[in-house]
């Protein structure tokens, strides 16, 4: 057999409109032999939940740049134990100052990659951190 | 296996989950295919297929809001290429069902190929199976949008639309074989640019030509952008799909599409037994070294691996 193809969502929520960099880590993540669904603009929690669930996700990257990262985060936590689907790895790109990262993860953030990161390392995070099922 | 039972109580993460072990192509997934199979064969399966930007993803995604409307349940399949450089794929096609991403009951899942010739991913029907095990009624199908070669779709669904637009080529285009032929409706999108009236009379006469008695392709002008057409178009969808029903034609076609499609199924499976056969080998090595340094042709090359398998 094979081995495990790896199968993310980008996701836009919210009301920013700048997706340049969600798009730009999509193609890279495609290029690194993954399977990426791009969710569009302007997406609710409740939306992301909800096509995290039907194409069944290993991964949620979350593209946030609103500076609303806790709130939405924290919004998406409490629905993904809802819904029981907390074997999904989440993380985080966009405009994250430093000092939300520490607390991005006490919310179960398994990643945070503010603009700037590396793709190569935001790679490697998602293949090392994709919890096997 | 608990999975299905669920399924069949109508649970959208057991199918969604169910979808995924299928696509992982193993054991697991096989027997799954046999244990939901029984529970399939009621659902009007829609293929829509045409070129790279002709619409498809729009389409699906209007005439899935025009089925929920009406009480039906939709499930979409939107299948995407996958790269074969880099084993990746971007699946883009749900993030053009807007509506019906919003509408309750509509589930829509993304698929890439992962290298299955046809248009169309090696799992895209055990998904139709778990779709409609879920209790969907209306299951679209939608191709990778490759073009010409897509005839897989054809084996799968019960009615194929097949999409074209204005700048599809001339009649030139539409004479060579290929999409039209496994149309069972013609959708002209984009009927609002140039050259549509003309499209539209090609493809009538080309339509009128080759009618039978047992297969009356329908064309319709849409502007799946705008909305206008849907109504006509699901309209046509259901008419072929009763006309199937109640002639003894529909019958044969359905036991000639499952043969076909299972025919499709059996050349994978040899090409990669055969595959295996073949990786390493010493012998099948020595022939690609000759067809390398020119001392023998790729025809001859293939016919000796080809008797090395044994079939």
């Amino acid at each position: 057999m094979h081995e495990k193809i790896i199968k993310v969502l980008i996701a836009k929520p919210g009301l920013d409109g700048h997706d340049r960099g969600a798009k730009v880590v999509s193609q890279a993540l495609k290029e690194a032999g993954m399977e990426v669904i791009y969710s569009g603009l302007h997406k609710t929690i409740d939306q992301i939940i909800h096509i995290a669930i039907q194409e069944d996700v290993d991964v949620i990257g979350l593209s946030i740049m609103t500076g609303a990262h806790i709130q939405i985060v924290e919004k998406l936590m409490k629905k993904m134990k809802e819904e029981d689907i907390f074997d999904k790895t989440v993380f985080v790109g966009g405009v994250i100052p430093t000092k939300d990262v520490s607390k991005l993860k006490e919310l179960g953030v398994a990643g945070v990659f503010p603009g700037g990161t590396p793709l190569s390392e935001t790679i490697e995070f998602i293949k090392n951190n994709v919890k096997k099922t | 296996m608990e999975l299905i039972k669920k399924v069949l109580q109508g649970d959208e993460k057991s199918a969604a989950r169910l979808i995924s072990i299928i696509e992982e192509g193993g054991d697991e997934g096989n027997r799954a295919i046999s244990l939901i199979f029984p529970h399939t064969g009621r659902a009007h399966i829609i293929g829509v297929t045409g070129a790279p930007g002709s619409g498809k993803s729009t389409l699906i995604g209007k005439l899935a809001v025009s089925f929920a409307d009406k009480g039906r349940k939709v499930g979409i399949i939107a299948v995407d290429p996958t790269s074969s450089k880099d084993n990746g794929a971007f699946l883009g096609d749900r993030l053009r069902m807007r509506n019906a991403e919003k509408t309750e009951d509509i589930f829509i899942r993304s698929m890439a190929n992962r290298g299955y010739p046809g248009g169309i991913a090696k799992a895209t029907a055990g998904a139709i199976y778990v779709l409609e095990a879920l209790g969907k009624e209306i299951i679209m199908v939608e191709t990778v949008g490759a073009g010409q070669s897509e005839i897989q779709i054809y084996s799968l669904c019960n009615t194929v639309i097949t999409l074209l637009t204005p700048d599809c080529g001339d009649e030139i285009q539409l004479m060579k074989a290929g999409l039209i032929e496994i149309g069972d409706i013609v959708a002209i999108n984009k009927t609002d640019n140039a050259g549509a009236e003309d499209l539209l009379a090609n493809v009538a006469a080309y339509i009128e030509q080759h009618k039978t008695k047992s297969r009356q392709t329908r064309v319709l002008a849409i502007q799946a952008d705008k909305g206008s057409g849907i109504e006509n178009l699901t309209d046509a969808l259901n008419a072929h799909f009763s006309f199937l029903n109640e002639n003894s034609h529909g019958k044969d076609l359905k036991k000639i599409k499952l043969k076909t499609f299972m025919l499709a199924l059996l050349k994978e499976e040899i090409w990669n037994k055969s595959l295996n056969v073949l990786t390493g080998n010493e012998r099948f090595e020595g022939i690609v070294k000759k067809l390398e340094k020119g001392e023998i042709d790729p025809y001859a090359a293939a016919q000796m691996a080809s008797e090395m398998t044994g079939l």
